[in-house]
């Protein structure tokens, strides 16, 4: 019971730049210091659902501490990445949130990010650059992390998980020096409903794929009971899938519960799948 | 409802592009260079994405005709298929599109004459053959009509090889270009058919059988000639009395003179599809079927699907011919 309520959980990280843009978030979602003495700060709930980390700067900081983030809240393959900060846009609205579903860098790579659909948000597309620039002429969105972020997300998980958010800050009718900590976090905290809109999504995506993913939870019960081979392992468990559908585990239980060696496990599930018929007027 | 349409560079002032691009106007519209750079992605969900596809238009290269599958036959001696689209609306449990491709976006190539031009080298080719081409294997012929306007384009190249067969398979209840026009003798239109209670349950966002029958119906008495596909005879429960009632309701709802043919197919996934879409829909009712896997294939053992295709073929045989029914292995 324990395991499968804790496969059922959400699981959500977050990569932010600076500390002013995750304040906010990380009082919202009510995340923590993990240990000061990590490569990168990180943050975690109570629940461990929720994980931060304060990348800094730059592609290569996005980069390493979104890895860093992975390996250190050992993220599973249906987690949901997502990168939310501020940018410079030479079309937005000074204080809109966007989503962004295309990328360009300056090597000319372009990535298309997916976007969580029927979103209210308008959508942008991004490009990140190595240097700060102020000709925001003709650019949607600006900023320094976002395509790095999405480079390292997109070989943790499928694309369908990954988010990119960002908020207007600077632009041409409004100078990028005039920018301070104060005003970045009110930025954020004005779009915190959007945000956490958004990410409610995205809890129940992970949560939705984690439960659909999961090994039957009878799957650690049998073959802990028996020694399955790796063959034997991938059998059993696309079996026990299909078993649970129209039987209980008590039943699967009953079933093998004489059988003296993994062979027989699997042919007697396999026998019981051979024997099922399935009723069309019961689904 | 279309979010986002992905368009390749090359084909954005297409005539066709334009035409499709305002049938969708809220959506938001994204260059691209080749569509398969978001198409054939490995890092993407199939089934997160078939809740809400995107649609991406482009340009098809090569391969527009292909030889169609061995066992995919209705009687000729060359058969051939092409596919102005890859992925279809509807989100059928048993369809091999679940493990055919990484995404679930549709694409549609916009080139049509391109088409055209491959269509008549393979005739000119095989000019002493009786041939037949199939359209929409990669996509369900019909069900985007209204945008793309696919069938409406090739129809004409066809009024000009009467003795080449075109068979457009599908599971929509589009009547149009063809209730307009003058019945072709070498259209097939092929509907694809199973138990109403099966097809509730598998068939999703798919039209209901007995809508599916009423424009079978229809387009038989306008004249065009009808294709039945039984293809996936679908087991379970009381499934003798379940197609026994279908094939019946067809018979007697369709002139049996507009019936061009017959077709009983088993299911089958090849056995790494089979995989691939287990683990995309573990809880799904289909799948706790007596299915096994033998050199490579996941089916019903060969008993069942004897029992199953004979018992369909000698119901169907107290209303039509035997040359008229054909088994599909494809």
């Amino acid at each position: 019971m324990i395991k499968s309520n804790f496969l059922k959980k959400t699981s959500v990280r977050w990569v932010v730049a600076l500390k002013e843009e995750a304040e906010v978030i990380l009082d919202y979602y009510k995340m923590v210091l993990v240990n000061e003495k990590t490569l990168y700060p990180i943050y975690k709930n109570v629940e461990e659902t929720h994980w931060l980390t304060l990348s800094g700067i730059g592609r290569h900081n996005s980069a390493a501490s979104t890895s860093y983030l992975y390996t250190i809240s050992k993220a599973s393959k249906w987690t949901s990445w997502i990168n939310v900060g501020i940018a410079g846009s030479g079309k937005g609205d000074y204080g809109n949130i966007y989503l962004v579903d295309k990328i360009f860098n300056q090597n000319a790579n372009i990535t298309y990010p997916a976007t969580m659909p029927k979103s209210n948000l308008s959508k942008m597309t991004l490009l990140t650059t190595d240097i700060p620039i102020t000709d925001y002429s003709s650019k949607e969105l600006i900023d320094m992390e976002g395509s790095a972020f999405f480079d390292i997300a997109s070989k943790l998980t499928t694309k369908e998980f990954i988010c990119i958010m960002k908020i207007v800050s600077d632009g041409p009718s409004n100078d990028i020096k005039q920018l301070n900590k104060l005003k970045i976090i009110q930025l954020v905290k004005s779009n915190l409903s959007k945000i956490s809109k958004v990410i409610s999504y995205y809890e129940k995506l992970s949560e939705n794929e984690n439960q659909i993913r999961a090994k039957p939870y009878i799957f650690y019960k049998i073959s802990s009971n028996w020694h399955f081979s790796v063959t034997q392992r991938t059998q059993l468990e696309n079996l026990l899938r299909r078993l649970r559908v129209f039987c209980g585990n008590d039943d699967i239980m009953e079933l093998i519960k004489q059988c003296e060696n993994s062979s027989f496990v699997i042919n007697a599930l396999n026998n019981k799948i051979k024997g099922n018929k399935v009723d069309w007027s019961d689904v | 409802m279309i979010e986002t349409i992905y368009i390749e560079k090359k084909i954005k002032n297409h005539p066709r592009t334009k035409f499709i691009l305002k049938k969708f106007k809220k959506a938001r519209v994204l260059e691209i260079d080749k569509y398969a750079e978001i198409f054939n992605k490995r890092n993407q969900n199939f089934r997160i994405q078939k809740a809400n596809p995107n649609l991406i238009l482009a340009h098809k290269n090569d391969g527009f005709v292909l030889p169609a599958p061995e066992g995919f036959g209705i009687g000729s001696s060359e058969n051939f298929y092409f596919s102005h689209m890859y992925n279809c609306i509807y989100d059928c449990r048993y369809c091999f599109l679940q493990g055919m491709f990484s995404s679930a976006n549709y694409v549609i190539f916009v080139n049509f004459e391109d088409f055209d031009t491959s269509i008549k080298n393979v005739i000119n080719k095989n000019i002493n053959s009786k041939i037949t081409f199939f359209s929409g294997y990669d996509c369900d012929s019909l069900a985007l009509e209204n945008v793309t306007g696919f069938a409406k384009h090739i129809l004409p190249l066809f009024q000009q090889y009467p003795e080449v067969d075109i068979e457009f398979r599908t599971k929509s209840i589009q009547r149009e270009p063809f209730m307009s026009i003058e019945p072709m003798k070498n259209v097939i239109m092929a509907y694809s058919l199973m138990p109403d209670l099966m097809s509730s349950s598998l068939d999703n966002k798919v039209p209901s059988i007995s809508k599916r029958i009423q424009v079978i119906s229809d387009l038989a008495l306008r004249g065009w000639k009808i294709g039945l596909r039984f293809d996936p005879l679908i087991h379970g429960e009381d499934w003798k009395s379940l197609y026994e009632n279908l094939l019946e309701k067809v018979y007697n709802s369709i002139p049996l003179e507009s019936i061009h043919s017959v077709s009983v197919g088993p299911l089958r996934f090849p056995k790494k599809m089979f995989k691939d879409i287990l683990k995309l829909y573990p809880d799904e009712p289909l799948f706790t079927s007596p299915l096994a896997s033998s050199k490579g294939v996941v089916s019903y053992d060969e008993k069942i699907e004897e029992e199953m295709s004979s018992f369909c073929k000698t119901l169907t045989l107290k209303y039509l011919d035997n040359s008229q029914i054909f088994r599909c292995y494809a």
